[in-house]
């Protein structure tokens, strides 16, 4: 297990990260998110011994992630880097030897890696004759080959066709599946809802979210979605009654409900909803809303650009609560 | 260590294994052996020694044993074949390779000289000296004195020159030669070596790779690598270049004209190369982690090249002016300046065994403390992107 304890990094005057703490459990992908600047990158290059924090520490297994362990880890940097006049096997081969490995498991695992993720023919060409596309795929390679136990990615996906995130996803739940912690960033959050088990949404150097996308979605403020022929009817019927209700953006559903809880439906449930509604009309679906990922992560960085709000629903600090530093 | 030499076997591919780097190597020691077959050519063109043929007729001979002598003393090849006067007049009617330069025939005192048109004039003076010693032999003894020791008295005879003051042992143009390639060879390695290191520093930082590499192994690691790796790739430089003008010099006869040990000047120059080396591919490799950009990199090298420049010059211009001065001396236990002015100096035979030994110990000494140094900065330096950042900067941060 990956364990993340009370890291704290400053740039001058730049807090970067302020106490992050999280962890990363056998055999689970975990969604590292956050608006640029957030601190991802920054605590990703202190797990890999790259950059010093100024405290806090990131254990392995119980004990300080130190050089001789981080030679087993595979490490994707933010900022993708090969030696560009060397041909592609030759450097996989090196950087799997500086891993440890012996010179035929290494060439082994090169073939493998570069069949799998596509870029097999290149082999005997130096890196900067390919695409960007297939540099990346060589640069995951990097990062896979050595057999690592820990997976720690920045950004993996940037860059990548859709058949190569196919591919690298596969490859992510594969190393997964075998009980390796795998750690990645991005910002499609698509993809992160759809691939990790855990995600943590991070803001301003803290974990402001952590937790299973179903967590994350489970919200006690709900939302509905009514599919019904008249909305403007049943707007008018529901908002009459203090409750708030809108014009889907198609043009045949209603809304019901707001994302801050502030709507007139804190003693009713889904069946008295679904009556006042039935009031007004006819009602073809009745659909509980549930946050996107997307919604929770523009919630975590609008708390942080809008702070007056924050004073009007003091339910949501525990969750989204603004450091004291700006 | 099986990670620094990891680390060292890609540095010697990537430098040494490159088709550019083989072309050139192999285009300089071309032109070395053509600059030595052409010195050869031209030394070994007009020395063809010609042998001068005197023939003696029955009566002349006796002046054979004097000509001989003389020969030897003046370095002439000489063969005197005896021939009859009739031989020799059929030898110069119809001439060939075996026609002699003269024919001498009558009293060995007084010869007759035949000669095809006109005499040689060294013929002649030998000749001439032959006869008068033959004609000074013949008096002694008929005077009852022993020719033998007129002649060892005559050749004793001769002043003994002392200078008041004598010109200062300025080199001969070979000793000078084997001195210019020396600090050549030397300064062209170091600074070859020390801009690759650099260059290398300086590619991963742009290329970003380094940060793969030291989430994997130390700093230390890495730097050490590098510079044992351009270290054999110079080492190997050195030996081929020096070996093939180590051979130029040996063909061209200037180790016998001098008394220059080449052997052993090449054996100093790769001990030398091998400490200068040392004390620059550190200080190149770790400076050169101060930048990010390979067009910034003038700024953090520029120094470090006048570091080589100054001894490089003044190895140049004092030492073959005059190897034992005071102020030679002193700069031969500087360490940027003994890697330069030790070797030469060996290789003239002007330099003491303590002096050397000191300027190794004292050049050795100051390694440690450059590891130190550029390790330090080094660490610091590597993974700092954008602007260049300050010495000063580097050196202070703690951890």
């Amino acid at each position: 297990m990956l364990e993340i304890d009370q890291l704290s990094k400053s740039y001058g005057k730049v807090v970067a990260l302020d106490g992050l703490t999280f962890d990363v459990r056998p055999g689970e992908i975990f969604g590292f998110v956050g608006s640029n600047g957030a601190g991802k990158t920054t605590a990703m290059r202190i797990m890999l011994g790259v950059l010093a924090a100024d405290a806090g520490m990131v254990r392995w297994n119980g004990a300080e992630l130190d050089l001789h362990t981080r030679r087993t880890v595979g490490y994707m940097p933010e900022e993708r880097g090969l030696y560009p006049k060397m041909k592609v096997a030759e450097q996989l081969r090196y950087l799997a030897g500086l891993h440890g490995m012996s010179p035929a498991g290494a060439a082994a695992a090169v073939d493998h890696w570069t069949d799998l993720l596509g870029v097999g023919p290149r082999r005997e060409d130096s890196v900067d004759k390919l695409s960007l596309g297939n540099q990346q795929r060589v640069q995951l390679a990097a990062a896979l080959v050595h057999d690592p136990v820990l997976l720690v990615l920045d950004e993996p996906f940037s860059g990548l066709d859709p058949l190569a995130v196919d591919v690298m996803s596969g490859v992510l739940r594969e190393r997964a599946a075998a009980g390796v912690p795998v750690i990645f960033s991005s910002h499609q959050l698509d993809l992160v809802e759809r691939l990790c088990d855990r995600v943590g949404i991070l803001r301003s150097g803290r974990m402001q979210a952590l937790g299973t996308i179903d967590e994350l979605r489970t919200t006690d403020r709900p939302q509905w979605t009514l599919s019904v022929p008249d909305p403007a009817a049943v707007v008018l019927a529901l908002t009459g009654r203090g409750i708030a209700a809108r014009n889907g953006e198609d043009g045949r559903t209603v809304v019901v409900g707001t994302r801050d809880g502030d709507d007139g439906l804190a003693e009713l449930d889904d069946q008295a909803v679904l009556q006042m509604a039935l009031t007004a009309g006819p009602v073809h679906e009745f659909t509980r809303v549930r946050p996107t990922l997307a919604d929770l992560f523009r919630d975590v960085v609008s708390a942080a650009e809008a702070p007056p709000e924050e004073a009007k629903h003091p339910a949501r600090r525990g969750l989204f609560g603004r450091r004291a530093a700006a | 260590m099986s990670i620094v030499w990891a680390v060292a076997r890609r540095e010697i591919k990537a430098r040494m294994l490159t088709r550019a780097n083989i072309v050139s190597m192999a285009v300089i020691v071309g032109l070395i052996a053509i600059g030595t077959g052409v010195g050869w050519f031209f030394q070994h063109r007009d020395s063809a020694p010609a042998t001068t043929h005197i023939a003696l007729s029955s009566e002349t001979a006796p002046l054979g044993p004097v000509l001989a002598a003389l020969a030897t003393t003046q370095g002439v090849t000489l063969e005197t074949p005896a021939m009859t006067a009739e031989q020799a007049t059929a030898s110069f009617a119809t001439p060939t390779d075996a026609t002699p330069d003269a024919f001498l025939d009558g009293s060995p005192a007084s010869p007759t000289m035949l000669v095809q048109s006109a005499a040689d004039p060294t013929v002649l003076d030998m000749v001439t000296s032959a006869v008068r010693t033959y004609t000074l032999d013949t008096e002694v003894s008929a005077l009852g004195g022993d020719p033998a020791s007129v002649a060892a008295a005559l050749a004793a005879a001769v002043p003994t020159v002392t200078a008041a003051h004598p010109p200062t042992a300025a080199l001969d143009g070979a000793q000078y030669g084997v001195a210019m390639v020396m600090v050549a060879l030397l300064f062209g390695a170091l600074i070859g070596t020390g801009s690759m290191i650099s260059m290398g520093v300086v590619e991963e930082k742009t290329s970003r790779v380094v940060e793969i590499l030291l989430s994997t192994i130390r700093p230390s690691q890495l730097l050490a690598g590098k510079i044992l790796g351009v270290g054999v790739y110079g080492l190997f430089q050195v030996l081929v270049l020096g070996s093939a003008s180590a051979g130029a010099a040996a063909v061209l006869g200037a180790g016998n004209v001098l008394k220059v040990s080449l052997g052993a000047s090449l054996i100093w120059l790769v001990v030398w190369f091998l400490l200068g080396y040392a004390i620059f591919a550190l200080l190149f490799g770790g400076f050169a982690a101060l930048v990010s950009r390979q067009e910034d990199i003038g700024s953090v090298t520029t120094p470090l090249v006048m570091l080589l420049l100054v001894p490089f010059y003044t190895t140049m211009f004092l030492v073959p002016n005059d190897p034992q001065s005071t102020l030679v001396r002193v700069l031969s236990i500087v360490p940027i300046f003994a890697p330069f002015m030790l070797p030469v100096r060996s290789a003239l035979g002007a330099v003491q065994g303590w002096e050397l030994a000191l300027g190794l110990a004292v050049t050795i000494a100051v390694i440690p403390g450059l590891v130190w140094l550029a390790a330090r900065v080094y660490r610091r330096g590597v993974l700092h992107t954008g602007g260049k950042l300050a010495l000063r900067e580097a050196l202070r941060s703690g951890s």
